[in-house]
């Protein structure tokens, strides 16, 4: 792989410098295993995998070395820890797909949260597409869908789990990230990170109340319903997906009524036919919802939690963004479809949407620090009933499970650990304080339990994607490039209102930013505008490249792009002409603003960040490097996440596909 | 601009005949003309549109 070719010895360097101390590989050879059940002479062994988003090596190493995560002491006494080398760049969808199929980003087609289609250079998931109803024929104001709705999983390269499918060996994945829609096979899967809440959003909550919530309309990931009490009662209705059955498209919707004691911080909340009564503070259990597309024949199932933060004066309730009923899922969110329904009968109903701490509420300051954390830990709760649920009845081959409480939590709540973080709370209360550090806490129960359901042949993987840095400072990149010539813009006045590249000019248009790491160059024949010729591809990068790697914070004088990568000399595969052309590793304490993402250009080159979301991991690979134990012997000096898939197959005597880049690495 | 013929599969012919009586088009040529044009709508704009798929990046939280 050529990423690894042009960062590995940086990589190495860093990791000796920066990470010096924290591999550990002593393999005393003292078993902590104790339960042999492997019941089919076929299988040879069964693997282990748990799968911690965001997971950091040196919070690790330092809660580890505090003496307060005994598990994790004793594995590391006894068996390898260290860095994980990451994708370029280090996002989520990117890191993962790089693990599931065991290439880099060349092999399986994912640069980043959000790609562009060059021929329309309308925005799109870059893992998942979702195309609606797509025929149907009217009858009035119905329209009769011919065909269903169609979900694209946009993922290229075969998961390594088809290869075990080919030999019969069984696989259970609970929540792997960038893969939704799961498809049919084998192997018992239920879709994590990517997966949709039934509006098609990566989550929408909805606050009802009767106050004046500044920038309601402003919300990103959350609605503001309005409401005025009459004599305590409350009537309002809940939006849910849109009725594409109906011509005019208009949502469905369900019908609520709150009624408020008129002394008590008391209400009884009707949905639909069935009654709740809920004190100030408390949370409901999942409470079903249907929406109905058309009389009789067509319904969507979802399913919603309850929050009432306040009752008098103001009536403040918030719901949670409206998740697909794991009992009656309409979405292709799990394979069997019974496997969800199955789980959801013997634990209960859980989160379904890809990730379901609710960030944009913390944002939006609809949810205060302790809420936010309240509201993870109902996500962590279910999430580890289901983990002993499954690992209790797993019988043999592989065990996957994903945990997504870390990486969420600590994009919002690290600034609480950090007293120099500009975003610092001393107010905050001890539990917001130290959140992060019992949710790692948590982590080595979870490492315990896995361990007690070993046998000696097993193998043991704990992989995180990626770790964590501070994002302190934003760079305005969109901005940056019109200020140094390479957007050019139609009237420049106006160009801090734009949305979307308005006002971009793009007959002399050499580059622009796009998504979160990605510079495109605005090549001729490839973009829909494109105006520079291929020759001249190579000049503009290198000078981009030089310029940005220059760059400094006027504020701190410390550089902001730690390296702006070439893809060209970064990617190989199939894809790789897919790949944006220059990708850039921020230093840490800095990342592209958000305005920039979608071709707004905000004013100024660097900014404060002022957002709560104030840790972040899109960054450099060598800023944030994952997370890796496993109890065999480590034959790289610098295991890659690519590597794992590749080293699961080995484990179970296939033979590495050649398609495949990473390597096998365990002994 | 003068309308042109095409030759389609009888079986088909008759699936979209039925279709188009019962939701009321008034020929199986508007019909097959309506499918098509939705079809090549769908092509051409790609599916999302740039308003949805800001909607689900935001519900994600890296941007906003």
């Amino acid at each position: 792989m050529k990423t690894s070719g042009i960062n590995r010895r940086e990589f190495i360097k860093q990791s000796a410098q920066g990470l010096a101390g924290l591999t550990v590989a002593l393999h005393s050879g003292k078993s902590l295993f104790a339960a042999p059940h492997i019941q089919n002479s076929k299988i040879s062994q069964n693997v282990f995998v748990l799968g911690i988003d965001g997971m950091d090596p040196h919070l690790l190493k330092a809660f580890v070395d505090r003496g307060e995560m005994p598990t994790f002491k004793k594995f590391f006494e006894s068996y390898y820890f260290g860095p994980l080398r990451t994708t370029l760049p280090p996002q989520s969808p990117v890191a993962w797909s790089s693990f599931i199929t065991g290439t880099n980003p060349g092999g399986n087609g994912i640069y980043d949260f959000i790609h562009r289609d060059p021929k329309t250079f309308i925005p799109h998931l870059s893992t998942t597409r979702s195309l609606g109803i797509q025929k149907s024929v009217r009858l009035g104001k119905w329209a009769i869908p011919v065909q269903g709705g169609k979900i694209e999983l946009l993922r290229g390269g075969q998961p390594f789990w088809a290869y075990l499918e080919k030999e019969h060996i069984p696989a259970t994945f609970y929540k792997i990230p960038a893969n939704f829609p799961v498809a049919a096979g084998e192997s018992s899967i239920i879709s994590g990170m990517s997966t949709p809440d039934l509006l098609g959003t990566y989550g929408t909550f909805t606050l009802v109340t009767d106050m004046d919530i500044p920038d309601a309309d402003q919300f990103t990931g959350g609605r503001v319903v309005r409401v005025r009490p009459e004599n305590d009662t409350i009537r309002f209705a809940l939006e849910g997906p849109p009725n594409e059955m109906r011509t005019d498209g208009r949502n469905t919707k369900i019908d609520m009524t709150v009624n408020r004691d008129p002394w008590e911080n008391v209400v009884k909340i009707v949905v639909e036919d069935r009654e709740f009564l809920m004190k100030q503070g408390e949370w409901s259990e999942w409470i079903p919802i249907t929406f109905e597309l058309m009389p009789v024949l067509g319904r969507v199932h979802g399913m919603i939690r309850m929050y009432v933060q306040q009752v008098h004066p103001h009536i403040r309730l918030y719901i949670s963004p409206i998740n697909v009923d794991p009992l009656k899922a309409d979405l292709p969110i799990s394979n069997p479809e019974s496997y969800s329904r199955n789980l959801a009968e013997d634990v209960g109903r859980f989160y379904t949407q890809g990730f379901p701490e609710d960030t944009k509420a913390l944002s939006h300051n609809v949810f205060s620090d302790d809420e936010f954390l309240h509201q993870s830990n109902i996500v962590l709760d279910e999430r580890l009933q289901a983990f002993h649920h499954e690992i209790d009845g797993f019988q043999e081959g592989l065990f996957f499970f994903y945990f997504s409480t870390i990486d969420q939590n600590s994009h919002m709540m690290l600034r609480n650990m950090d007293p120099s973080h500009p975003l610092y709370e001393p107010e905050a209360s001890p539990a917001v304080k130290k959140a992060i550090y019992h949710f790692y806490r948590d982590m080595d129960d979870v490492l315990k339990k896995t361990l007690s359901r070993m046998d000696a042949s097993s193998t043991f993987i704990l992989l995180s994607d990626h770790g964590f840095a501070p994002f302190t400072r934003e760079l305005h990149l969109s901005t940056w490039l019109v200020e140094n010539g390479y957007t050019a813009v139609t009237d420049r006045d106006k160009i801090h209102e734009s949305t979307y590249f308005d006002h971009v000019d793009w007959s002399r248009t050499k580059a622009f930013a796009y998504g979160l790491n990605g510079i495109y160059i605005n090549a001729y024949g490839r973009e829909p505008f494109g105006s520079v010729y291929p020759t001249h591809i190579p000049q503009i990068k290198a000078e981009i490249i030089d310029k940005l790697e220059r760059l400094r914070d006027p504020k701190t004088g410390r550089r902001i792009v730690l390296k702006a990568h070439d893809a060209s000399r970064a990617y190989s595969g199939p894809y790789a002409k897919n790949a944006p052309d220059i990708i850039l590793g921020y230093a840490s304490g800095y990342r592209i603003s958000d305005e920039s993402v979608l071709g707004k250009f905000p004013r100024g080159i660097v900014g404060d960040r002022r957002d709560k979301w104030s840790a972040d991991h899109c960054m450099d690979p060598q800023v944030v490097p994952g997370v890796l134990l496993t109890n065999r012997l480590v034959t790289s000096p610098a295991p890659a996440i690519w590597d794992l898939g590749p080293s699961i197959l080995k484990s179970y005597g296939i033979e590495v596909p050649r398609e495949m880049d990473g390597k096998p690495i365990l002994g | 601009m003068a309308s042109k013929k095409i030759k389609i599969d009888g079986e088909l012919y008759h699936k979209a005949k039925q279709y188009a009586e019962t939701a009321g088009y008034s020929s199986v040529d508007e019909f097959i003309t309506h499918m098509l044009e939705k079809a090549l709508s769908d092509i051409e704009e790609g599916g999302d549109s740039i308003e949805e798929v800001e909607k689900r990046l935001r519900g994600l939280g890296y941007i906003s």
